[in-house]
């Protein structure tokens, strides 16, 4: 079908291998735009119909996205006016920001129990990992990971 | 979103010959694409016949706009843009004495938009309804609809004859209909088909019938998240909830229709899944109307 949307195009997609469901990937996807600076504060958003045609996904899937977002404060949306990005304090974005990555560590840490490591192995593979990244050299990153 | 819904039916059932449709019980929320998906003769036009008052129940309720038929026929008609399965009436008249014509029911006539339609289709305006390719007549006979600026837009089949390419166009179209940013988001559409691929690009819900038997609203992504096949190490024993299909073997294969629910009985199992794959809308639809059987004809 021909891609008309409506409003600004952002690069969300959809994967059906990502066993999260469709509105917190579209969710999850925004608010890394929104907290990195991507998407800045004032960014008019696609409407969630025109969304929802740009990812073939239906529209309960895109409103529960805007909700979720809204409630959360990172997103307005305006009677007749469309949906903006809010304005978010410093503080919060910094705090936000480290979510996903305590959220993904402690997946991590599940998925080590699944595969039977104990503490000590989970660490090194951390240490392993940051060495890899090279973001091992970094003192901030490094200073509490060996106790 | 708790709107009134748009369309109401609960208990509706119809006969029509030794063909029962129903019980239906059904509630469209304004500002959503529905697709009536079923196999021919499984009783899609008999739903919209119900919907239009061109048929009568013969038990149940039916209330569109919160109106009930033959009480507030007209002014239920006038928020409704309906095209059937088979017009009839129409084969003398062309595209321009058409327009003339259906205007003058719809105070709300879309001059405009109607031109812009006949534009877009390549649909001759001086060539007679009945001389036109199946094809172009569909389209014509969606432009009527689309042009009285209906709330609710009715399809019975819009993309029968039509080829592939104005097929996109129509969905385009319908899409267009259906636009929050310039029409507030309410609008409303149900349309019949019996390709899923049409549901699957623009439908929010998919409502199955199956030879009268009404296999219920659907919401599409819902079933496209939580209808996976997962491959597990150990066959499992007893109910697990979710699971509607098993093949034995190593690993044994499992079709689920709520993932979250099945994988958190397989997990407390201690029951590995080795892969888990997703399905598309076909797949999915002809698992619900094989398990939705066949009705003993009355």
């Amino acid at each position: 079908m021909s891609d008309k949307p409506a409003g600004p195009h952002v690069p969300v997609y959809l994967s059906m291998d990502d066993p999260e469901p469709m509105y917190a990937q579209i969710e999850s996807q925004f608010r890394d735009f929104i907290l990195s600076g991507q998407l800045p504060p004032g960014t008019m958003l696609p409407s969630m119909r025109a969304l929802a045609r740009n990812l073939t996904c239906s529209v309960i899937t895109t409103r529960r996205a805007y909700e979720n977002l809204e409630g959360e404060g990172l997103i307005r949306t305006r009677q007749g006016l469309g949906t903006v990005v809010a304005d978010i304090p410093e503080e919060k974005i910094t705090a936000r920001r480290r979510e996903p990555v305590e959220k993904a560590f402690r997946e991590a840490v599940r998925a080590g129990g699944r595969a039977g490591l104990t503490a000590e192995e989970l660490r090194h593979i951390m240490e392993e990992a940051l060495l890899a990244e090279g973001a091992g050299t970094d003192q901030s990153t490094t200073r509490r990971s060996k106790p | 979103m708790n709107q009134a819904p748009v369309i109401s039916l609960e208990g509706v059932m119809k006969s029509r010959g030794d063909f029962v449709l129903g019980p239906v019980d059904l509630a469209v929320e304004p500002g959503h694409v529905v697709a009536v998906v079923g196999p021919n003769g499984s009783g899609k036009s008999t739903l919209f016949g119900m919907l239009m008052n061109l048929l009568r129940p013969d038990s149940g309720e039916v209330a569109l706009f919160g109106g009930r038929y033959p009480d507030d026929e007209v002014a239920i008609k006038r928020r409704i843009g309906y095209v059937p399965e088979r017009p009839t009436g129409r084969d003398d008249m062309n595209a321009v004495a058409l327009g003339k014509f259906v205007s003058r029911w719809y105070p709300r006539w879309d001059r405009r938009l109607y031109r812009d339609l006949l534009g877009r289709s390549g649909i001759d305006p001086g060539k007679r309804f009945g001389a036109l390719s199946k094809g172009m007549r569909r389209r014509l006979s969606f432009a009527l609809a689309l042009a009285t600026s209906p709330e609710l837009l009715l399809l019975d089949e819009p993309t029968a004859g039509v080829d592939p390419i104005a097929r996109c166009e129509m969905l385009d179209e319908i899409l267009n209909f259906v636009r929050d940013d310039a029409h507030g988001g309410d609008r409303t559409v149900v349309f019949a088909t019996h390709v899923v691929e049409e549901a699957r690009l623009i439908a929010d819900y998919v409502v199955l019938l199956a030879d009268g038997k009404f296999l219920g609203l659907h919401e599409k992504d819902d079933l496209l998240e939580n209808w996976k096949t997962l491959w597990v190490d150990v066959e499992p024993e007893g109910a697990v909830p979710g699971i509607v299909e098993v093949e034995s073997g190593s690993p044994a294969r499992i079709v689920t229709n709520s993932r979250r629910e099945t994988s958190e009985a397989l997990l407390a199992r201690n029951i590995s899944i080795v892969r888990s794959r997703s399905f598309d809308l076909e797949g999915i639809l002809s698992h619900l109307l094989r398990r939705g059987g066949k009705r003993q004809r009355a």
